[in-house]
């Protein structure tokens, strides 16, 4: 519990620390884009095999599953939206994120921190957290919504191309599911949700790596904790969101 | 100038230094030497504020440096140069990237003018050519030297060495002593530089401050410390053949 308290503390601590004005715009603009394309281009590849296949499997899933003949067959395509859009999207993806965003930020750092990189940093008079973490918090927060809108995308068109092959139903029904009842508050919704997840990936695992100590083992033992921790936390957090947007 | 007052510093309970007492002058190499584990990279840290001493005050021309608030601190940082004992360069930047790092940061300088300053600085170490290597790709040797080359590219006020000349050759190591000690006298810095090479010792010592299990037991220049009667820097210094035969030659 104490330990609880002291994480909670030095987290805060290192967040006000992160939130200050860059000491160059400059640098500031150059770091963010190169974190940008960093972030998208280490997770789109992950993002485009995860989407397509668990969209076609909801949609194979679904029909298997649809005996009854009072449902109507186009219900699959509503499934697969309804799923794709109100859970897999952002909780799912923000879950894999966690693994491979956040234990590649929490070691990076970490690295930087038993190899006193950042004490260079501090020595110089640089704010090493506002330089390091915060374009990645802004990278990470700014791009997730997209990341989730091309995991929709992907997602609804993995269950097309499942339908197209097999013939389970015809895909004139899928797409007359996907358009029927379509409500566009769980896009941003689902858009908000992963933001907000997104910063929490990113803020805690930069905290696991900023604070590691012990060499090289320590800065994987902070990298597991990040993931633990972020993926408890998103969990939370999909919880509280739900309850507070829907 | 430096002023170290009655610093303390233990790590979980185990105490590192204890009641260290000593002044460090600008335009003057204070070379601080101990035993490995004696200490010396512990003060180096509490000096520049990577560490809080547990006692103490640590004093920067009359300015009490352990109790600023950190913004200030940050401004005072700008005036020093430190050079890490594993050299600590950025594996993120290439060499020129790396010493030119802090200028980024706080000149307006154009590119130009800051690889001119880059240039000028790596040439200081006798490093040509490597501009575009990462960390890596580099031999320690070298590492060591574009550290410092990083070091003094703001042309510090104060400049704190770890070990500069560990891992260097005989001749390189008597470049680089020799080049602390010119820009040390040349821009009347204040160093401090810890090491336990004795031809460090003899070529640049002006001010030795000797470290013992935690405690400065001896304070000289390296002219009075072939004499000292200090049975553990006698120990130290006189620990290989060479150095008890000129003793004893003498
Ligand atoms: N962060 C730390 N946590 C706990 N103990 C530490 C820490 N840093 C140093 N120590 C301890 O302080 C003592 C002095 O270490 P220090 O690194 O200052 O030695 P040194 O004189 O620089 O040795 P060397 O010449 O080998 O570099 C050692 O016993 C070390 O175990
Ligand atoms: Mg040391």
């Amino acid at each position: 519990m104490n330990n609880l308290f002291q994480i909670t503390g030095e987290y805060w601590q290192l967040m006000s620390r992160v939130f200050r004005k860059p000491e160059k715009w400059s640098i500031f603009r150059k770091q963010f884009w190169t974190e940008s394309q960093k972030l998208i281009l280490a997770s789109l590849l992950l993002l485009f095999i995860v989407s397509a296949s668990i969209g076609a499997v909801i949609t194979i899933q679904t029909a298997n599953n649809l005996e009854s003949p009072f449902i109507p067959k186009y219900y699959v395509g509503v499934m697969a939206r309804e799923t794709l859009v109100l859970e897999f999207c952002s909780t799912m993806v923000a879950l894999i994120l966690a693994g491979k965003m956040g234990s590649s930020i929490s070691s990076e750092i970490g690295s930087m921190r038993i190899t006193e990189q950042i004490d260079a940093m501090e020595i110089m008079g640089v704010n090493s957290a506002n330089y390091l973490i915060l374009p990645k918090i802004c990278a990470a927060t700014i791009f997730s919504p997209l990341l989730m809108l091309t995991s929709f995308f992907i997602g609804l068109l993995g269950g097309g191309l499942l339908v197209a092959i097999t013939g389970i139903i015809t895909l004139a029904q899928y797409i007359e599911g996907l358009q029927f009842a379509f409500r566009e508050w769980y896009i941003f919704y689902s858009m908000i949700k992963m933001a907000v997840f997104c910063f929490i990936i990113t803020s805690i695992a930069a905290y696991f790596g900023y604070y590691a100590k012990g060499g090289s083992l320590g800065v994987g033992r902070s990298s597991t904790r990040a993931i633990v921790v972020t993926s408890t936390l998103i969990l939370i957090f999909d919880l509280i969101l739900t309850k507070l947007l829907l | 100038m430096i002023e170290v007052k009655g610093l303390h510093k233990e790590f979980d309970g185990k105490q590192v230094l204890s009641d260290i007492n000593i002044k460090f002058s600008p335009g003057e190499c204070s070379l601080i030497i101990g035993a490995s584990g004696s200490g010396k990279t512990v003060l180096l840290k509490n000096l520049v504020g990577l560490y809080e001493p547990d006692q103490g005050d640590i004093l920067y021309d009359g300015k009490i440096f352990t109790k600023m608030p950190l913004k200030e601190k940050k401004l005072f940082r700008r005036e020093m140069g430190m050079l890490f004992q594993e050299s600590a360069l950025f594996d993120f930047a290439t060499v020129q990237e790396n010493v030119m790092f802090p200028m980024d940061f706080f000149t307006d300088w154009s590119f130009e003018q800051k690889l001119e300053r880059v240039n000028f600085c790596l040439k200081r170490v006798n490093l040509e050519n490597v501009n575009h290597l990462y960390p890596n790709q580099i031999s320690g040797g070298m590492q060591k030297r574009v550290g410092i080359a990083r070091a003094i590219a703001m042309n510090p006020k104060y400049l704190f060495c770890d070990e500069p000349n560990s891992g260097l050759d005989p001749t390189t190591s008597i470049v680089i002593d020799r080049l602390i000690q010119e820009i040390t006298k040349e821009y009347q810095i204040t160093t401090v530089i810890n090491t336990h090479d004795m031809n460090s010792v003899m070529e640049i010592g002006d001010h030795i401050g000797f470290i013992h299990k935690g405690k400065l037991v001896w304070e000289g220049n390296n002219k009075e410390i072939m004499d000292s009667d200090c049975q553990p820097l006698n120990d130290f210094v006189f620990a290989n053949n060479l150095a008890r035969q000129l003793k004893k030659n003498k």
